[in-house]
């Protein structure tokens, strides 16, 4: 085995402390700017950095446009989740969720424009939040992660309306039906559950360990990932990514791969995975590999898709994990380059 | 006829003379008192004319008769002869006269003679006063023109201007209303101010003249007084000696190496006396106890100093002549005798030559552990190198791993980052090198001294890559600037080697040796323990698999220490890879896990061993313990068995497996994963004693 040996630059103290943490550095989160021009990715020392796509993908890019724009200390724990609205980006890790001013952000020195923290009961540890879902219908936020419970949060007033109830432990992942007023929700306990936002009941239920087919019982019951499509919902994690019938609530196919799946979403007429290992994965919803596409960190956490109509040109995928660096996919088959923080 | 003969004649004439010439000297002799007769006297009364008459008259008569006695004598006859006689009286009468007629003119010339004479006497007197008038005229126009052309010396004398002359000028001496109208009075006045400053001037001149005499005077004195201290300063010195010696006060010592640095060349000397100064002002800060012997930092000469002497002497014919004209001459005649390998060797030697004296320098640090230093200067590569030794005030037992942490070699590696003295840092070195064949001073460097860049620095020797300068020369003020940090780090750097070398001694036998201080960073109860600590070489840690994002980051250079750490609990064996750089503590050591436990798991493909490798790699800082945490290695290793420990007990448990959990969890946790990627409690909460997650 052949290593090409790099050249080695003596370092100073603080040189040696920046290479370690950023070989140490995890990207949790993703978020495409409204304007479709700009990435946001959240670390685990609590950093947001801001990366101009248009820049990093326009012909003249150089090696300082794979730089972030801006980076700032956004929390103090890690960024595990981000969404963005038309104006503002919510970033939420630990316990709290921040939002910030997208016009705003791209300045040197931006403090958030609000915080609030759900309304927990009182714990040595304060629980985190792993996911952040925008409903459109109603301009509201679930927020979800540590203390087992979907909190709903009114962005017109900043209130805490709703809290659902259910799970036993804590929550990894949250999906919305488009067509119902329906969220899912996955978590550390093993089931994916369904609520009725209008009763605020949980209506469904599927412990996916218990079935059979996907259950990996030595990588545990958790359920990591979670995307839907109306009818159908797609999952995995500790148990194999299936892709599910909500209304039977039957597995109908279960996708052959070992590693967990941190990240799923549908795209057109495939489903998009990534999880423990280099490879962004493309499924057919028949279950056939369509295409694995090698990236640069060796686990994938998050997996973001531009498309936002107003930068078709920046129509990228863009994936991060347990690394300082994000792929940027031009087209799904080949990863163009990386932006790093 | 002669006027001599006719003087003596004259008596007999005047007797023979008839009665007229008497009658006529009675007329003048009564007119001129005297009675005898004078021609002379006769001349002024008779007419010359008439005296001419007389003489032609005369001259017709005696012809006349000539022709008639002639006549007569040619007819002859008895009577011619009376006739004849008769004429012959008449002739000789009037003979009588001519004669008398001559005299006349003879004296009537003589006269004219006198008178002309007379008169020319006249002339010439006259002729000479003219002249002599002549003269002086011209005499006084001379004195005339030179007086018009004399140049007064006033002329040359710089004036004051005539506004200043009649403000400052006592009136006395401008009297402005005598001289305003009359410049001549006015530079007169002019002349008697500039007079009457300069004499003042001239006093004060004088003045400090004297003045200077009595300075000058008085630092003869002085002089003579010093010159007098010096034989009496010398027997108090003399004298002092036994009382230096007992009180531990070597001063003459000192004095006498000042003496021998003199030899020293530049930048050893800059060296010796920026170290000697750092010393003392070291000793001064704690002078607060009394005076002590064992100062932290004390600076040595070595070396013959004859040696040096010598190399000053003669310095063309030691190397220059030697590589260019003795060059030549090798070529035509000695080239044949030594092959060129053992010409090339010699060269090569007399290039890495080193100066015949060095510096020692002892630091001392607070254990008593003493860092010996010795500075060389290499003569032809204007580098210097140094030598280091580490002496301990009790014997150490050598840890097998530790085998490298103390060699001369590699103590002062990478003192300053990058720094670790194995090229020369003279850009020109590389030139001289290639002509003798050398590749890298690397080579040479066991036996030369390392050229650490800081060891330049302190002999104010600097080599600014980007322009390449002709003579460097040894700075003072570099050397100043560099002594106190870099003897801090020498210290911190014997310091943290030797703690290091303690620990080792300990991790070797599977102990990892936690102080008391730092009791509180760690749970009473580990289980997981060190089993083995070895040192691997460079090149196998690059062949680990799982180590290559540290190679790939850079942070593998070969100036590193390597090591292999095992820790086992139960049948989980986790292997550590520690790169310790040379700068530990102050940069801390890295690891690299690889966990044999189910399967090989490593920060590719578990998420929770990457955040064990980032719990003792990026929060190092809360390992450190305290200043200077040198504890820091055996903290990241305890708190690597504790993470192991976590990690272990929070594995969850797989439901088909038949049997109790291998490890059961006895860690008090608050909740076992978090976040996406599942993290396991790896903070431990110091008072309380549960973990949690950070």
């Amino acid at each position: 085995m052949e290593r090409a040996v790099p050249l080695v630059v003596p370092l100073g103290q603080t040189e040696v402390f920046q290479a370690l943490q950023r070989l140490h550095m995890t990207i949790f989160s993703q978020s495409v700017s409204p304007c479709g021009k700009f990435l946001a990715a959240g670390n685990n020392y609590g950093q947001i950095a801001i990366f101009s796509l248009s820049a990093a993908l326009s012909s003249e890019a150089k090696e300082e446009s794979k730089k972030p724009v801006v980076t700032f200390q956004a929390h103090d724990g890690p960024v595990y989740s981000m969404v963005s609205t038309d104006r503002h980006l919510l970033s939420a890790g630990d316990g709290e969720v921040k939002a910030w001013l997208w016009a705003e952000m791209l300045k040197k020195g931006c403090k958030e424009l609000w915080r609030r923290q759900p309304p927990y009961r009182t714990s040595l540890e304060v629980p985190e939040i792993n996911a952040l879902l925008l409903v459109p219908k109603e301009n509201s936020l679930i927020l979800a992660g540590g203390d087992c419970q979907l909190h709903t949060m009114d962005l017109e007033t900043g209130t805490f309306t709703r809290v659902l109830r259910g799970h036993t432990d804590y929550i990894h992942c949250l999906a919305l039906r488009e067509r119902s007023p329906e969220v899912l929700s996955g978590g550390e306990d093993g089931a994916v559950r369904l609520w009725d936002l209008r009763t605020a009941k949980e209506v469904q239920t599927i412990e996916v360990y218990k079935h059979e087919e996907c259950s990996r019982p030595h990588n545990g019951r958790w359920i990591g990932c979670l995307a839907t499509d109306s009818d159908w919902m797609v999952c995995g994690g500790g148990p194999a990514l299936t892709l599910w019938h909500l209304r039977s609530s039957t597995p109908t196919t279960v996708f052959p791969i070992r590693a967990p799946q941190k990240h799923v979403t549908f795209y057109q007429d495939l489903i998009l995975s990534a999880g423990q290992g280099r490879c962004v994965n493309q499924w057919q919803l028949s279950g056939e590999l369509k295409a694995q596409v090698p990236g640069s960190s060796p686990g994938l956490l998050s997996l973001s898709l531009n498309q936002q109509p107003a930068a078709p040109e920046c129509k990228v995928l863009t994936a991060a994990g347990n690394s300082c660096r994000v792929d940027v996919f031009t087209n799904l088959g080949y990863r163009a380059f990386s932006l790093s923080f | 006829m002669s006027s001599e003969s006719g003087k003596k004649r004259k008596p007999k004439v005047i007797r023979s003379d008839g009665a007229p010439a008497e009658g006529k000297r009675n007329r003048s002799d009564t007119e001129q008192e005297g009675k005898y007769y004078s021609e002379e006297a006769e001349v002024d009364l008779r007419d010359p004319g008439r005296d001419y008459e007389l003489y032609k008259y005369t001259c017709q008569e005696l012809q006349r008769l000539m022709a008639e006695i002639q006549d007569l004598k040619s007819r002859g006859g008895k009577d011619v002869a009376i006739e004849i006689e008769e004429r012959r009286i008449q002739s000789c009468v009037h003979f009588m006269t001519l004669k008398k007629l001559n005299r006349l003119a003879h004296i009537r010339l003589k006269k004219g003679r006198d008178q002309t004479h007379e008169a020319k006497q006249k002339v010439d007197a006259y002729h000479l006063q003219l002249q002599n008038l002549l003269y002086e005229v011209m005499h006084l126009q001379k004195e005339i023109t030179k007086c018009l052309e004399f140049k007064s010396k006033h002329e040359e004398i710089d004036l004051v201007s005539l506004e200043e002359f009649y403000k400052e000028a006592p009136p006395d001496i401008s009297k402005a209303e005598v001289t305003m109208g009359d410049p001549h009075q006015q530079t007169l006045a002019r002349l008697d101010w500039e007079l009457e400053q300069r004499k003042r001037l001239a006093e004060k001149y004088r003045e400090c003249l004297s003045n200077k005499e009595k300075i000058l005077k008085e630092i003869e004195v002085k002089k003579e007084y010093l010159s007098s201290l010096q034989p009496r300063l010398n027997s108090i010195m003399q004298a002092s000696l036994p009382v230096q010696e007992y009180l531990f006060m070597p001063f003459d010592q000192a004095h006498k190496q000042y003496e021998t640095a003199r030899h020293l060349p530049p930048p050893l000397y800059v060296l010796f006396v920026q170290a000697t100064a750092y010393g003392q002002a070291c000793a001064h800060m704690k002078s607060s106890q009394p005076p002590r012997q064992d100062k932290t930092l004390s600076v040595a000469i070595e070396g013959s100093v004859d040696e040096a002497k010598a190399l000053f002497k003669p310095p063309e014919d030691s190397q220059d002549d030697e590589s260019d004209s003795d060059a030549e001459e090798e070529q035509t005649t000695k080239r044949r005798r030594p092959t060129l390998g053992v010409q090339l060797d010699d060269k090569r030697k007399e290039m890495l030559k080193r100066h015949p004296l060095s510096v020692m320098l002892d630091l001392k640090c607070k254990d008593d552990s003493v860092l010996h230093l010795t500075f060389y200067y290499l003569m032809n590569l204007n580098i210097m190198t140094v030598k280091a030794k580490v002496t301990t005030a009790t014997e150490l037992i050598t840890p097998i791993s530790a085998g490298d942490l103390l060699s001369p070699d590699s103590v002062l590696s990478c003192l300053y980052p990058g720094d670790h003295g194995k090229k020369t840092p003279n850009p020109a070195n590389q030139y001289q090198f290639d002509k003798v064949g050398i590749l890298t001073l690397s080579d040479y460097v066991l036996e030369l001294g390392h050229p650490y860049l800081w060891v330049q620095k302190l002999g104010g020797l600097h080599f600014p890559k980007e322009q390449p300068q002709q003579t460097v020369i040894a700075d003072h003020s570099l050397s100043a600037s560099h002594m106190e940090t870099t003897m801090k780090l020498l210290k911190t750097r014997v310091q943290s080697r030797l703690a290091l070398h303690k620990q080792f001694a300990s991790l070797e036998h599977g102990i990892v040796p936690v102080t008391s201080d730092c009791q509180y960073l760690f749970p009473a109860k580990v289980v997981s323990h060190l089993v083995k600590w070895v040192t691997i070489a460079h090149e196998d840690y690059m062949e680990l698999h799982f180590t290559k994002d540290i190679v790939d980051a850079g942070l593998a250079g070969d100036t590193n220490l390597y090591y292999m750490a095992l820790i086992e609990r139960g049948t989980a064996k986790l292997q550590a890879a520690v790169v310790l750089n040379p700068g530990y503590s102050s940069i801390p050591p890295i690891f690299q896990l690889c966990l044999n436990w189910k399967g090989e798991k490593t920060n590719s493909n578990d998420d929770n061993i990457r955040a064990m490798e980032g719990e003792v790699n990026v929060c190092y800082k809360e390992l450190c313990g305290p200043w200077p945490s040198h504890q820091l290695l055996t903290n990241q290793l305890q708190r690597l068995c504790v993470l192991l420990d976590v990690y272990l007990e929070t594995e969850s448990h797989d439901d088909s497996v038949e049997g109790p959990k291998e490890f059961p969890q006895e860690k008090m946790c608050l909740r076992l994963f978090r976040g996406p990627s599942r993290m396991k409690p790896f903070k431990y909460n110091h008072p309380q004693g549960f973990f949690s997650h950070r």
